[in-house]
This record gives structure tokens, sequence and C-alpha cells, in this order.
């Protein structure tokens, strides 16, 4: 309990203080809008910001989806195949340095208008993360358990099923996590690109327009949004996976 | 009592190509172990003792020489075992229980009977009211016994085991000790049993062999002439000494034991 009032004290704090310097220093609205007056825009533009809303989630969790969708098959083939790992793992890394915010203008060139290019570009951010810590998880199993896994007769497909995959989750789900996160981010460089619907296309709108107020309220949605998402996440590996999470407690109480 | 031969390991040599070069394991191991009977290997760190497990659980290939499990040449993984290693293993998302019916879950599905009989398997060492405990919830011990009980489940003729009590202190040790030839009596199991203490070795086997270093090879062959049941007192016994002190020697001849002069 502790653990959560403390952040959210800070919050509360941060939020105080900064209400007080805009209002005590009489900063203008345009350059940064008090607290109260972005919550003033959140309640008179609800509807409107509800619907880009929607279009924004959309994206994410699509391009977030097909990450999970292609990233994971992908780590199993990886470490499924040598050939198949020598002849295109050194590439997928290597591509990696090739900043993707850069590409995405691109992708939207080839993929046209409408939220698939978005999701496209939110996806292309987000799987790289999956793919690296699943192949890290489907590799961390124990050669002896394998070992015995073999001498109690069993297939690659038991293997796989009874052993790989249950121990890969972890791992997965750091990699899961990872990707979330940068599907928000993936979604709305996307909108910034080119787009006509979308909290990236309002928060474009209204910054040239000087209407920091929306702005700042829909930088406040996405945050959540983030959060939200982030939240789901967790909560879905402590279902999934608790042994993994009483053992990180374990250590956790080990190192005071 | 002429009995049977279960594993036969002739003239074998094994070697591993690392990028410093070729190591030679083993080298020329020839020996065999009878139907109920219970070898250890004793050697120093690296001769070789956990590729010889390998090797007769079909896990690894000799370079030279075969090995006959059961009359039938090893030439894939064997199924008729069981392995314990030095790590316990266990699935941590498994409970005691699941962890030893892994064994017969991944060779089919898991009957009523082989439920009661992990149950079973469990209290005898110990770990009655503990099947529904997860891994990180058992000390090092039961983890181990919960390993052996994996590998005693299907009833297997032959129980393979590479330092199965090297991680464990002192007391753990003893009482593991006793457990397994507690269990290993009720069943007539063969076993082979890989370990570094002269002591385990004299207490549990018929026969301990003696190897030297790498590349491994079998040194000496020492029986141990004790009656059965072991118990603890035994380690008192003069013959024991006289058993220790012979590995000892051999140890010495090869310099794996040295005494400051």
């Amino acid at each position: 309990m502790r653990a959560r009032l403390a952040p959210a004290l800070t919050l509360l704090a941060v939020v105080v203080a900064w209400e007080l310097l805009v209002d005590g220093f009489r900063v203008p609205e345009y350059l940064l809008p008090a607290p109260s007056g972005i919550a003033h825009a959140l309640a008179l533009e609800w509807r409107m910001l509800a619907f880009h809303t929607w279009v924004t989630l959309y994206e994410i969790l699509s391009g977030f989806a097909l990450s999970i969708a292609v990233g994971v098959p992908l780590a199993m083939l990886i470490v499924a195949s040598p050939p198949f790992e020598r002849s295109v793992y050194p590439l997928l890394v290597a591509s990696q340095s090739v900043p993707k915010i850069a590409i995405a203008p691109l992708l939207i060139f080839w993929a046209g208008i409408g939220i698939f290019p978005k999701v496209l570009v939110a996806f292309a951010i987000a799987f790289f993360p999956i793919v690296i810590d699943t192949v890290a998880g489907l590799r961390a199993v124990e050669p002896e358990m394998l070992h015995l896994a073999r001498s109690m007769g069993a297939g690659n497909a038991k293997i796989f099923r009874k052993i790989r995959f249950p121990s890969a989750l972890p791992h997965i789900f750091a990699g899961v996590k990872v990707a979330v996160t940068l599907a928000v981010v993936g979604a709305v460089v996307g909108e910034f690109i080119q787009a006509d619907q979308g909290l990236g296309y309002v928060l474009q709108q209204a910054t040239a327009v000087l209407n920091t107020r929306l702005g700042f309220a829909a930088i406040f949605i996405l945050a959540l949004i983030g959060i939200a998402l982030f939240v789901a996440v967790e909560l879905l590996e402590h279902w999934l996976t608790p042994w993994s999470a009483a053992r990180r407690s374990e250590l956790a109480a080990a190192t005071p | 009592m002429a009995r049977v031969n279960l594993v036969e390991v002739r003239d074998v040599a094994r070697r591993f190509r690392t990028p410093a070069g070729d190591v030679h394991a083993l080298a020329d191991v020839s020996f065999d172990v009878r139907e109920g009977e219970f070898v250890s290997i004793v050697g120093p760190s690296g001769c070789g003792k956990s590729t010889l497990v390998m090797l007769i659980a079909g896990l690894l290939m000799p370079t030279a020489g075969r090995v006959v499990v059961a009359g039938a040449a090893v030439d894939r993984p064997q199924t008729r075992l069981g392995i314990v290693f030095q790590s316990p293993v266990l699935l941590a998302w498994r409970t005691a229980l699941d962890n030893v019916l892994l064994q017969c879950e991944m060779r089919g599905r898991v009957s009523e009977a082989q439920r009661g009989r992990a149950r079973d398997l469990l209290a005898r060492v110990g770990l009655g009211g503990f099947e529904g405990r997860y891994p990180h919830e058992l000390s090092g011990g039961m983890r181990q016994r919960v390993s052996l009980c994996r590998a005693l489940i299907h009833d297997p003729p032959l129980l393979l085991m590479d330092e199965p009590f090297g991680a464990l202190d002192a007391l753990t040790r003893d009482q593991l000790t006793l457990d397994l030839e507690r269990l290993r009596a009720r069943a007539g199991t063969t076993v082979v049993f890989i370990t570094h203490s002269i002591t385990e070795a004299v207490f549990l086997s018929d026969r301990v062999l003696v190897m030297t270093p790498r590349p491994g090879r079998i040194d000496e062959i020492v029986e141990v002439d004790l009656p059965r049941p072991r118990r603890l007192a035994m380690r008192e016994d003069p013959r024991f000494a006289t058993y220790c002190r012979r590995i000892n020697d051999r140890f010495m001849a090869h310099g794996v034991l040295k005494e400051g002069t």
C-alpha cells in the first residue's frame, strides 16, 4: 500500500506546485496551461476527445497484437531452426540500428492513408523487443531439463509445450511490457506524419493554433492509455506466471 | 550369484571439440554394472564422470567404443531409466507432486494409480503434506528429494545419479543417502552413482570405480563387502576406513590429493 501511496503523493505535489507556479508567475496559457486549465479542456471537449482516443487506442492495440502475433512465432522459428537463425537473426538485429521513426514516413507513404499505416508503424516499433526476449526465454531452459525430457521419451512438440514455452513466459512478458509502451509511441508518430483523426492529430492541430490546453489534454489521455495498458499486461503476467512473481518478490525480500 | 549385466561399457572414449583444441574427456573405459548392483564412480573434477552418465543415458554418443544397456546397443536417448542431476531441475510452475508426475506425463496420460504412487513416494522421503508446494517454497534438500521421486516414479530398472547430493549441506546429505538406500533396497533398482565424496561412495556401493584425472580411465575397482542395509554407524567400522583409504591412496598416487611436505 505504502509503495503505491508514495508516487501518488509525489504526483499530487507536482500538480499543486505546477498550478501555483503558473498562477504565481502569470505564465501565459499558450506556453504552459495550469492543470486546472487542462482539466477544463478535458471537460469541455470530452466528446471530441473520446472519438480520437478510440481511433488511437484501436491503432495501438492492433499494432501491439500484430507485434505479438508475428514476434512470438518468428522467435520460435529462430530457436527451432539453426539455418533460419544464421540467415535471418543477424539481419534482424542489424536492422534495429535503423531508427524506426525515420522510416515511419516511408511506411505511411507506401501504405496510404487511414488507420492501417499507423498500425504498421506501431507494429514495426513494438515487435523487436518481443522477438529478442522470446528468443532469450526459449533458450533459457536448463540443459539438464532438456536431457531429462529426452530420457522421458518426449518429442520436440511436447517439450516445447510443457517445458520451453512456459519457462519462456516471464521473458516474453518482459518484452511485451516494453512493446506495449512502444506501440503507443508508434501510433502517435504515425498520426504526426499524416492523419485526420486520432490523438496525435489532435495534438498537432491544437499546438498549431496555440491551443496548448487541448494539446496537454491529448497528452494526458495518451499517458493514461500507456499506463493502463502497462498495468493490464502486468496483471496478465501475474495471472499467467504467478511463480515468476513469487520468485521475484523473494529476491526483493532477500535484498533489503 | 551369477547376475546379468545391465550396463556394459566397452573401450569407450569421448573427445570434445573446443575452440582451444580437442579435449579427451574419457579414454578407453570399460566396466559392467550387474542387475541390482550399486556402482559408484569417484574421481577428481573434470575426469569425465558426468560424460559417462550422459553416454549411458544415450544423451551423448562415444567417439569410440560402445555402450550396451539391457542387451541393446545405446544409440539414442534411453527411456527405461531415471536420472538425478546435481541441481534438482524442477519446473517452477509445477507443484512437487506435478513435478514428480512430469515423468509420467511426458510418456503419456497420467493415471490415478501413478498419482497415488507419486504421493506415496513423496511421503516415503518425508515430503508428505508438501505435495502441493511449489519449488520456491521448498528447501534445497526437499527439492532434491522431489527430483529423486521423479526419477523413480516409473519404477525404472536403472537409476543414474550425477553428484546428486553435491550441493547439499552435510546433514541433509546424510539423510538423503539413507533415503536413497531405503528406496533402492525396496525396488531393487540398479544404480550408477557419480560422486567425488569417497565416504559417500563407499557407504552406498557394492563396487566403487576409481577414475584417473583427465583423460578419465578406470584406475581401480574396489569391492565393498559391507552388510545391507547400510547404517550410519558403519562409517566407524574399520573395514569402512580401509576401503576409504584404498581409494584415497589411488588419488594420492595420481596427484589428485597432495599432503604438505
